[in-house]
């Protein structure tokens, strides 16, 4: 059975070969790539994103506009899709044939949902990062005291040893 | 897990919930006569208890997904957002990152002045002791 051999390293390893005495004599590494880039045959991008819906071609079933209030769109959505069930319930029994729109309009719904949750994430990180530092300002203020307190007592402890050895 | 995560794992279950309900009523639904021509299918042996599990069915699938569905106004209730907009937020963490530089440098300033008297205290101690173990000659 025939085996491929592994690849060469690549070509230009040979530019480093001063590297160890001159780190300066060889390439710099490649700068991070920025926008659409293709990998493997498809597109991916480094702006990071959550697209719209209508970017998606799904409907949004929530009021646009800056600032949304997220708790009372949830609560709707929910109610929708509770009364959409009941519907599609209803529906079965008397003309089973219609389904297809009631369950159409059932995975918009859980569309929505799915993505008010996750434009719900930006807000969570911003949240996070305010308590890491309100923890790191703690600590800091908490280190401060600790080092002024034992810098007093060194100074205490010293004077002390310079009034025994004065007193002998 | 936090909230955000339990919401959207809530929403899966309700879902879940709401394909199983259909499916399990679909599959264990008894046919429907669709005219009276047709005869009626022969009446099965065990006839009388499904027809007692089919009337418990529905009561407790569907009693599943309005519980579902209150457990998700619950979390939605939960949620701590408690900041109007975006602007705030990066308002505080500007604040914050600010107090943090201030109160880093006044961390560095008392470590270097703890350091120095460190140092002091070190080096004439060495020399307390140099005295006394008559190594070198007091000047």
């Amino acid at each position: 059975m025939a085996t491929a051999t592994y690849p060469p390293p690549p070509p230009y390893y040979r530019l480093y070969k001063e590297y160890s005495k001159d780190p300066d004599s060889a390439p710099a590494p490649p700068p991070p790539v920025e926008g659409p880039y293709v990998l493997y045959g498809a597109n991916y991008t480094t702006d990071d994103a959550l697209p719209g819906l209508e970017e998606q071609g799904v409907r949004q079933l929530y009021p646009k506009g800056p600032n949304i209030d997220f708790k009372k769109e949830l609560s709707s959505l929910n109610r929708e899709l509770q009364l959409h069930l009941l519907e599609l319930a209803d529906v079965l029994v008397e003309r089973p044939s219609q389904y297809a729109r009631r369950v159409e309009d059932i995975s918009l719904i859980f569309k929505n949902l799915h993505h008010l949750l996750n434009s719900l994430r930006p807000h969570q990180a911003r949240a996070t990062l305010i308590h890491i530092l309100e923890l790191q300002i703690q600590r800091r203020k908490q280190a401060v005291e600790d080092i002024k307190r034992r810098r007093e007592e060194a100074q205490r402890l010293l004077k002390e040893a310079l009034g025994t050895l004065d007193g002998q | 897990m936090d909230i955000i995560s339990q919401l959207q794992e809530q929403v899966n279950i309700i879902a879940s919930l709401a394909f199983n309900t259909f499916g399990t009523l679909q599959r264990d639904a008894p046919p429907v006569q669709l005219s009276p021509n047709y005869p009626e299918p022969p009446a099965n042996a065990n006839a009388v208890e499904d027809a007692a599990s089919l009337a418990e069915q529905p009561k407790l699938l569907s009693a599943e997904l309005v519980k579902a569905a209150k457990q998700f106004d619950a979390l939605v209730a939960a949620l701590p957002l408690s900041e109007g907009g975006e602007e705030a937020q990066l308002k505080r963490i500007a604040e914050l990152q600010a107090e943090n530089d201030a109160i880093g440098q006044e961390l560095q300033k008392q470590l270097e002045a703890a350091e120095k008297e460190l140092r002091q205290v070190q080096e004439l101690f060495g020399q307390a002791t140099d005295n006394c173990l008559n190594l070198k000659k007091p000047e």
